[in-house]
């Protein structure tokens, strides 16, 4: 559900989450990355960092020469001087995948699960190949960065498009870096060599962190991804997959990259035209979210 | 400059963190125990830095040991200080004090063995540990690969360089902590919290025996994150089928969610609370009972594996007292004696 007005948590002495709801959706995802804007314009005194998410902004602010009460009054003037987010800055970003990798197969073997592109298959009730198809038949929206370093969520644009498969119930004690995983409806990549609970089924040959910064696209730090770019996945084949890997670690492969913006008022008509619900409900439930 | 002749169980570089990094997955990292470090730096003359999270203020870099039984040798005079847990360190054989600056002799080696109380000791050198800064700060983050020396803990044979000296050794040497403001890391230890974003999320019974419990430390204990053995934990019925799809149907599971700050206490399947370390994820996708107070991540961080923890829940109006009283304490010259 998206709550009438968002909820302020409380985290210990010095942070705080503004809710907007408790599921995922993208555009409670574009208030909240227009909310980070306009802190980020008119910032107030104390606050330390912001963390935007799919339904949360997180932030850090220094109790010692501000309080709790004065960064919840100056957000709240903000949120109702927001009216309808109509664009947001978004790159879109191509991210070529070899997909039912071998890496991927490594992984499950080694922690004794089945191929998980094959479960991935039979939760969702298609093929092998109708994954892939899947996945690559339309753009992510990342709504925000973070977990470990360089790692993002992101969430299939097309609601006809969105899938996933549940996490492990044990995690891994390691992944191979550079992995493509589901999290429940999270579509995501693993940056570095990292434990995880994600079902595996692809693995990129470019870096989603890279502390060598060598390409442009690694121009502000050692992160690909940003909230609010779109991702469009690429299959491609195993040779492939090696020739942009060999460019990748000499520092040449370019980056597919494109800056711009996108229509977000018109994402929303879009969705309700083809009557994509704005918020969902469970009527029998009896969870109150306070 | 400092040669390592052992490593020990785990020592890092570490100063008071890397700001800025959340929205981007990169963790502040910096010292478990701040409070130690910070003392330890004072103590041999170097900035302390600001508190936990929230300054953009690292302070000088010195080393974090887990357990002990780190080995250096000098090789030119240095003043230094031991803080945090007491390894019963010597110099060439002959006991040294904790909490107290000394010179350690160029050709001399200083020997810590392993922790008598507490997990975590600091070893502060005047000067500090110059590796270089990577994104404002000189703080180890080993997963990622990237601050202190070439992103990775200290090993054999690792030289140290250490910055120039401001100020004479003599002038330095033989200051010490105010003993009454030596903690003490006795177990249990007493680590407050507030009320966590998702505390509604467990049943009423559960949230009692969550404050109730002499929580044990679990061995694999690291500064990612601490899991804590005791009662199992159980959750309010009636989550929505959308938050099933969504989430997961495990009853701890909700749609991901900014972690911040370090010190969130999460419940994945109401086993083995986490609480969530100086180089923990930014995200997160577990109901949060509580959050440890920022103050409190030393506490939390000198609590030694099977050893007891007990969680008092204070407002949040009290924790930013705690902090302000902290930082007034650091601020104030008549703590060294």
């Amino acid at each position: 559900m998206i709550y009438d007005e968002p909820i302020f948590r409380t985290l210990g002495d010095t942070a705080i989450n503004v809710e907007f709801g408790d599921e995922s959706s993208i555009p409670l995802n574009f208030r909240i990355l227009s909310l980070d804007y306009a802190l980020r314009e008119h910032p107030p005194k104390g606050l330390v960092e912001t963390n935007s998410q799919v339904r949360t902004l997180g932030l850090v602010f220094d109790p010692l020469t501000t309080t709790r009460d004065r960064i919840v009054a100056h957000v709240k003037a903000l949120i109702a001087a927001q009216g309808t987010v109509e664009t947001l800055p978004s790159r879109r970003v191509i991210i070529p995948a070899l997909y039912d990798d071998p890496w991927s197969r490594d992984c499950a073997e080694a922690f004794g699960v089945r191929n998980n592109i094959e479960y991935i298959a039979e939760f969702n009730d298609m093929t092998v190949a109708q994954v892939i198809e899947t996945h690559t038949g339309c753009d992510y929206w990342v709504t925000g960065v973070g977990f470990v370093p360089g790692a993002f969520m992101s969430y299939a644009m097309d609601p006809g498009k969105r899938f996933g498969a549940p996490l492990y119930r044990t995690p891994r004690t390691w992944t191979h870096a550079r992995l493509l995983n589901f999290g429940g409806l999270t579509s995501t990549i693993y940056p570095i060599r990292i434990p995880g609970g994600g079902q595996l089924f692809g693995r990129t040959p470019i870096e989603i962190f890279d502390l060598r910064e060598l390409s442009p696209a690694f121009a502000d730090g050692p992160v690909l991804a940003r909230a609010g770019d779109r991702h469009r996945y690429e299959s491609i084949g195993r040779e492939e997959y090696d020739a942009i890997r060999a460019e990748v670690e000499a520092g040449t492969y370019e980056y597919r990259v494109e800056e711009g913006s996108f229509d977000c008022a018109g994402y929303v008509t879009w969705l309700a035209e083809i009557g994509e619900p704005a918020e969902r409900l469970d009527p029998e439930s009896t969870w109150e979210p306070v | 400059m400092l040669e390592v002749i052992d490593g020990g169980l785990r020592t890092t570089v570490q100063d008071m963190g890397r700001r800025g990094g959340q929205a981007l997955g990169i963790p502040p990292s910096g010292a478990q125990d701040g409070f130690a470090l910070r003392i330890g730096n004072l103590l041999v003359g170097n900035p302390p830095g600001g508190p936990l999270l929230i300054r953009d203020d690292p302070g000088a870099a010195g080393l974090e040991m887990t357990l002990g039984r780190l080995k250096l040798k000098a090789l030119q005079d240095h003043v230094v200080a031991l803080t945090g847990a007491d390894t019963g360190a010597t110099v060439d054989g002959e006991a040294v004090p904790c909490w107290t600056s000394f010179v350690l002799r160029e050709g001399q080696t200083l020997a810590c063995g392993l922790a008598l109380s507490g997990a975590r000791a600091y070893l502060a050198v005047h000067g500090g540990i110059d590796v270089p800064l990577y994104r404002g700060s000189r703080a180890t983050h080993v997963s990622g690969g990237f601050g202190g020396l070439e992103g990775r803990p200290l090993a054999k044979d690792d030289r140290l360089p250490v910055g120039a000296a401001t100020a004479a050794a003599e002038d330095l040497a033989g200051r010490r902590l105010r003993p009454e403001l030596v903690p003490s890391y006795a177990p249990p230890m007493q680590v407050r919290t507030v009320a966590g974003p998702e505390e509604h999320h467990f049943t009423a019974g559960s949230v009692e025996a969550f404050y109730a419990t002499a929580w044990k430390l679990n061995p694999k204990a690291d500064r990612t994150g601490m899991r804590l053995i005791g009662p199992e934990l159980s959750f309010r019925p009636g989550r929505p089928h959308y938050l099933i799809e969504d989430a997961g149907k495990d009853p701890s599971n909700i749609v991901i969610d900014p972690g911040a700050p370090v010190g969130t206490v999460q419940v994945p399947s109401g086993v083995e609370p986490i609480v969530l370390c100086v180089d923990s994820p930014s995200i997160g996708g577990y109901a949060r009972i509580a959050v440890v107070i920022s103050t409190d991540m030393a506490r939390i961080g000198q609590v030694r594996p099977f050893e007891e923890t007990r969680f008092v829940r204070i407002t949040h109006e009290d924790a930013v007292a705690v902090l302000a009283a902290q930082e007034a304490l650091i601020a104030d010259p008549d703590i060294i004696i």
